[in-house]
């Protein structure tokens, strides 16, 4: 007998393995990004440098009806923090369909592991991925004149919803991008969603002051949605009912149709 | 399990993509211990026959046993006791390849210590120890193949499924991967390949099943085959009786 053919070591049942195996791709997922450092420029390098770019340009404008100083800065960088996220979810997109066009993918398929690891290891991994984002900014901004009254329970409820939202548009860009099909198309057109959602929103402005057309649709989205719990959270709000109910509608249904596009048969 | 029950049982297997029937009524029979190469032309259903025996992909009608179970209604038990090396390296390339090995191994239900332990006997059978800790990105392509197939056997696979397994290497690599493949043999392992080289399967495979328009058109073994065609006949000479095409390819 060679070691090509040992008698095989006991495997772990598979019923108890959901979680380990969601975690064992979590695991890889953030081992390549430590490996490959060039892939964190993306979601951690360029939003400090759009939040930076933001504030400094656009910082110090009057927000109409507010007439204390530095209430857009306040206003902008909640939208900046959710702006990022959402700019940054179409990347699991595209890595879920790298992912899914590979090699990998049928390796993962013909193993016997969970069959749920692979999306809710990629959850895993972005939402730490996102929190150190949302940590990152939030570090940035409290110099650049960001206020959170309620203190470190203030911030890390910014930096929960922020993951939350950014896992929630992640996993439907994971569906869209599944749907797709195809690596490149993905590339050019998961952005461009995003883009619509953020600046359809009340991310940089006040809902009242976008173009008539602009208003049903910004009420209706959730950037404006997230942007607001978030600005509340600042200000010593508890929006918590809001918040989960963002957070249910959000992830449960891309999620669950990530899942089925992922798993079905080819 | 008995060791008389077949590796692979398939009975009257039909798949179609739209209006193409990529298999039309496939019977095919693959003994315990032995090595079977799938051939056929272009578009013959050799993947996709492949796919449906490794769970990936649902037969349209038919039935498949591997190793005794049922590939559709048990997919997890035939799963954990096949290995796969598909047509493209299931790898991840932004890793080292140890560490895709050690998560292979782990996502196929070994505990860490034992990932680790067989990680290590794999990387010196295939001659990959010097080599472990570096990205896949940067490995040959000889080199890949090996490390792919070497993650096939992280969870000692009784049966494995090779598709294609030496396409593009060099005859360097080739050699190396098919010593490794007969010491797989002669431990016992079941292997089923699909193969474009009809030397390599006319040198190694005990069995060939030959599929044309995704029907099983010959079986026999390799001396078997080339007798149809007449005395002192090639593999490839066979192959175009049988089929009417000149080549064996993808």
């Amino acid at each position: 007998m060679t070691a090509l053919a040992a008698p095989a070591a006991p495997a772990i049942p598979i019923r108890f393995r959901a979680a380990r195996d969601s975690a064992l791709i979590a695991g890889r997922n953030l081992r390549v990004l430590r490996k490959n450092p060039g892939r964190l420029i993306y979601p951690l390098v360029q939003p400090v440098v759009l939040l930076v770019m933001f504030v400094s340009v656009f910082g110090d404008l009057a927000l109409a009806g507010h007439a204390a100083p530095g209430a857009y800065r306040q206003f902008l960088v909640a939208g900046v923090i959710i702006e990022n996220a959402a700019l940054t979810a179409p990347t699991t997109g595209l890595a879920l369909l790298r992912d899914a066009s590979s090699g990998l993918a049928d390796r993962f398929r013909s193993l016997p592991m969970s069959r749920a690891a692979v999306l809710a290891g990629r959850a895993a991994s972005d939402a730490v991925v996102f929190a150190a984002q949302a940590v990152l900014l939030l570090a940035v901004a409290t110099p650049l004149g960001f206020r959170v009254s309620d203190g470190l329970p203030g911030y890390a409820a910014i930096v929960g919803i922020t993951v939350v939202f950014g896992l929630a548009l992640a996993v439907a860009a994971g569906w869209f991008a599944l749907l797709l099909g195809d690596p490149e198309t993905a590339e050019r057109v998961l952005f461009f969603p995003a883009i619509a959602l953020v600046f359809i929103s009340s991310a940089f402005a006040p809902v009242n002051d976008l173009a008539g057309w602009m208003q049903p649709i910004a009420r209706a989205n959730p950037v404006t949605a997230a942007a607001a719990v978030l600005r509340s959270l600042a200000v010593g709000g508890h929006p918590i009912r809001r918040a989960s109910l963002l957070a249910r509608r959000l992830i449960l249904i891309p999620g669950t149709l990530a899942a089925r596009r992922w798993n079905r048969p080819r | 399990m008995s060791d008389s029950r077949p590796a692979i049982e398939a009975a009257a297997v039909r798949k179609a993509f739209g209006q193409v029937k990529a298999l039309d009524g496939v019977d095919l029979m693959v003994n315990q211990g032995s090595l079977t190469a799938l051939l056929g032309p272009n578009g013959a259903g050799k993947t996709t026959m492949v796919r449906i025996i490794a769970t990936l992909s649902r037969a349209d009608a038919g039935t498949v046993r591997v190793l005794g179970f049922d590939v559709a209604r048990q997919p997890g038990e035939v799963r954990a006791r096949i290995g796969l090396t598909g047509q493209y390296a299931g790898l991840e390339e932004a890793l080292s390849g140890r560490d895709n090995l050690i998560l292979i191994g782990r996502l196929a239900g070994l505990r860490r210590g034992d990932a680790l332990s067989r990680a290590a006997e794999l990387t010196a059978s295939f001659g990959l120890s010097d080599v472990e800790g570096r990205l896949v990105k940067t490995y040959s392509g000889g080199m890949r193949r090996r490390l792919d197939l070497a993650a096939s056997l992280m969870a000692r696979p009784s049966l494995l499924v090779l598709d294609e397994p030496t396409t593009g290497l060099d005859p360097g690599s080739r050699q190396q991967l098919w010593t490794a493949l007969m010491d797989l043999k002669a431990a016992g392992t079941t292997m089923l390949l699909t193969t474009q080289y009809l030397e390599e399967a006319d040198k190694f495979a005990d069995f060939l099943h030959l599929l044309d328009h995704g029907k099983v058109i010959a079986t026999g073994t390799p001396a078997q085959l080339k007798a149809s065609a007449g005395a002192d006949a090639t593999l490839d000479e066979a192959f175009l009786a049988l089929t009417g095409h000149a080549t064996v390819s993808r």
